[in-house]
């Protein structure tokens, strides 16, 4: 089989862009309204200033050993059984994760689409997909992703586009109107979603070609996705108001379904869905492989790809037990998940970046 | 990895198109047109018991799309009561054929009686459910019961709740004394403290019994017929009450929600030749200061006009008499809006117009003080009307036909 494992710093910023904007546009716009009113998208920005941070701090570990993942760089520094042990969190994080991301695709279907079909029919579908695409590799992975980014941005500068005429620009003042503090509160929301999620992407960084590129291509990828993501959120305050994007369930959904062209183009905020439906599906395949990599390096398995259809069944079922209902998961993502990533996407990056570090300083002094 | 099959012997191959095929062979939740009993106008009260009362006009797709005439009218009425608005949907398969189809709803008409008891509870189920649009009209049927209201068949429009809508739009953007108001717009009006929420009125014009019948289009003056009213004002989520037409047409000025409409006025005080002053485009602005403890609202109106008809002898080719013509336009302009103002303030007590969401915009601080009770502010409030009017061209005649030489 012909296989080749490198992408370039192109393709991994379509795929950084893609990463951030999947189920983070289902399910960021909401909270930020609720918890900053008018200045949620403020939040949004401020969120992308403490990315930019964490990049600069991903991409120190990703450096320190060229060709290893994060979580060989964690065995490799403290050694089998330690590292092991703190890659288990991390592996557990991204399953985890993955698993949520799968189940949001599903709930957003059963919820606007098709509220009569079966959770799981849909979950399997979606991962039956997602499953073939990370059985090609990541370069496969990021040639797709260099079809598929143009689809995306033209439907999102449409969507902005036919939004525009319904704008209410008296909705989003008072501009700081409750001072500072919500919106720094606020942010942690996104924040967590996605901004340290991007931590997953440590996995397939080794991957990259051209390391120097590839730092500038990840930060502008979060960039380029962070502003579409705070453009969303801009527009559903501006277009529904702050009160309304809080009350909706899925606020971009409801932005899409305000397009009216001319009076008789309406009703198309279906085709505006393909957007989420791209890009969960993008976010869910750099997971997925991430995990199964992770997993396969974990266990010294040779090739991660005899691990896929295994773990796809535990997906499966996992993003179904993950929560019994929808308010469980709000409530999980309002409170924990910010210090559930927090751990994963900060403390443990730190902790391993500090252990390779003194481990390298080591065995220069030998 | 050029194809990702062909290295599957045959059998597999075979084995995953079958499964494709299991798949893919329909969607789980597929309705076929012809299962669909497709709802365009929904009526909602309450009875005496408290139970809501539901009507729904559905259309009757043979009807509709038939070119020759037939007796059979275009829509048929269908009703159920319950103690919940699902509930009372859900019952209605006991008498409509079909179930029914909510996606392409025009118009909610609300009845009289639940309108004043609070018509938020009954929003929730018409937001939250997916199969409902957020594109239709939210209606008040004005001293009628929403059963007749949408039993009315209409000449021109076969479905009678295309009409209600087209007409709301067409005078809504033509003479400006309704206004259309969408689910949304309506949720997130009585949601807000700074702002109370209107709607249109319908009512019936004529004789109840006729409209019911397709006869009723069989005249070129229909017997019965639908008509938009003026606005209802609303306190929270209860109807406290109507505005007239020159009031409706006051707080459509301030909103800035006037496209195009007409202006008259006599010539002279005693004379009983009349101007009329097409209205092309109106600008409005609301903008809010604080004076001592009371906030002050100014309401600025920029408006561009043409002389539409002169009844009197005018000399029309003086700038001087566009001008005073002008004056007179914007007199009545401001007349009207404070005719709004005053019925908000001192007949209903409400802030319709919003004015609280400014004061939230411009003085947040201040706003949080007096969020709590607005409404009592909002009568002390001071409202300066400021209008302007241009009149820019008189038509394709340069003086009154009446004046000579």
């Amino acid at each position: 089989m012909y296989r080749n494992n490198t992408i370039s710093p192109r393709q991994f910023m379509y795929l950084v862009i893609l990463f951030t904007i999947g189920s983070s546009i289902l399910i960021v716009p909401g909270p930020l309204a609720a918890g900053a009113q008018q200045d949620g998208w403020i939040a949004a920005l401020l969120s992308l200033a403490v990315g930019m941070l964490l990049i600069f701090l991903y991409h120190k570990i990703g450096i320190l050993y060229e060709n290893k993942t994060f979580i060989e760089v964690t065995i490799d520094s403290f050694g089998p059984w330690i590292g092991r042990g703190i890659s288990l969190f991390y592996i557990l994080f991204i399953y985890i994760l993955a698993a949520l991301v799968l189940r949001n695709i599903g709930d957003f279907m059963t919820t606007q689409i098709m509220p009569e079909t079966p959770l799981q029919f849909t979950l399997i579908l979606f991962l039956l997909v997602v499953i073939m695409g990370a059985r090609s590799g990541i370069e496969t992975i990021g040639r797709s992703s260099e079809m598929f980014i143009s689809f995306i941005v033209l439907l999102l500068f449409f969507l902005f586009l036919f939004v525009t005429p319904q704008i209410e620009t008296d909705n989003f003042q008072p501009i700081f109107g409750s001072g500072l503090k919500p919106i720094i509160s606020t942010s942690f929301t996104m924040l967590g979603t996605p901004i340290l999620e991007m931590v997953v992407l440590l996995m397939i960084y080794p991957e990259v070609k051209e390391k120097n590129k590839a730092k500038y291509a990840w930060v502008f990828g979060m960039l380029i996705g962070g502003v579409f993501l705070t453009m969303i959120t801009l527009l559903s305050i501006l277009v529904l108001g702050s009160d309304l994007t809080a009350l909706n369930a899925y606020p971009s959904y409801e932005l899409a379904s305000k397009i009216n062209i001319a009076g008789f183009w309406e009703g198309i905020e279906i085709i505006v869905a393909i957007v989420w439906m791209v890009t969960i599906f993008f976010k869910l395949i750099i997971l997925y492989y991430a995990s199964t990599k992770g997993i396969a390096q974990f266990l010294l398995i040779d090739d991660y790809r005899t691990l896929l259809l295994p773990l796809g069944m535990g997906m499966v079922v996992l993003a179904i037990v993950a929560y019994p209902d929808v308010a469980y998961f709000e409530n999980f993502v309002g409170t924990s998940w910010f210090p559930y990533a927090l751990t994963h996407g900060l403390f443990i990056p730190i902790l391993v970046l500090a252990g390779a570090l003194i481990k390298r300083k080591r065995k220069s002094k030998k | 990895m050029n194809n990702n099959f062909s290295f599957l012997p045959i059998s597999k191959r075979l084995f995953i198109t079958l499964a494709c095929l299991l798949f893919l062979t329909g969607c789980w939740n597929s309705r076929e047109l012809d299962d669909l009993g497709i709802a365009v106008a929904l009526g909602i009260d309450k009875t005496q018991e408290g139970n809501y009362s539901l009507v729904v006009q559905m259309i009757n797709p043979s009807e509709i799309a038939t070119e020759a005439p037939s007796t059979r009218p275009p829509v048929s009425l269908y009703q159920s009561e319950g103690e919940t608005i699902f509930e009372a949907l859900r019952k209605m398969t006991l008498s409509a054929p079909r179930k029914i189809y909510m996606s392409q709803l025009r118009l909610l008409i609300i009845g009289p009686g639940l309108a004043e008891e609070g018509i938020l509870p009954t929003l929730d189920l018409l937001y939250r459910d997916p199969e409902f649009r957020t594109s239709f009209l939210v209606t008040v049927a004005k001293d009628i019961e929403v059963e007749a209201l949408l039993s009315v068949i209409t000449a021109y429009e076969k479905i009678p709740a295309n009409k209600i809508m087209d007409s709301i739009i067409a005078a809504e953007s033509h003479w400006a004394a309704t206004h259309g108001v969408y689910i949304d717009q309506i949720v997130s009006d009585i949601r807000s403290p700074g702002k109370s929420p209107i709607l249109t009125g319908i009512l019936l014009e004529g004789s109840e019994e006729a409209g019911n019948n397709i006869s009723n289009v069989e005249n070129v003056d229909s017997p019965a017929r639908i008509h938009v009213d003026h606005l209802s004002v609303f306190k929270g989520d209860r109807m406290l009450g109507w505005l007239n037409e020159d009031e409706s047409k006051g707080y459509n000025y301030i909103l800035g929600n006037v496209k195009s409409t007409l202006i008259n006025f006599p010539c002279e005080e005693k004379e009983s030749g009349k101007i009329g002053i097409e209205i092309l485009r109106t600008n409005a602005a609301i903008d809010a200061t604080k004076t001592g403890s009371n906030p002050s609202i100014t309401v600025t109106l920029e408006a561009e006009g043409n002389v539409g008809e002169i009844q009197c002898d005018l000399d029309l080719t003086k700038p001087e008499t566009l001008q005073e013509i002008a004056d007179k336009a914007e007199e009545d302009i401001k007349t009207k809006i404070s005719a709004a103002i005053t019925a908000a303030k001192e007949q209903y007590q409400t802030d319709i117009f919003g004015f609280g969401n400014t004061i939230a915009r411009k003085n947040p601080t201040y706003w949080k003080e007096v969020e709590k009770n607005w409404d009592e502010h909002f009568k002390e409030t001071v409202v300066k009307v400021e209008v302007k009017l241009d009149i820019r061209r008189k038509g394709t005649i340069v003086q009154p036909v009446q004046k000579k030489g």
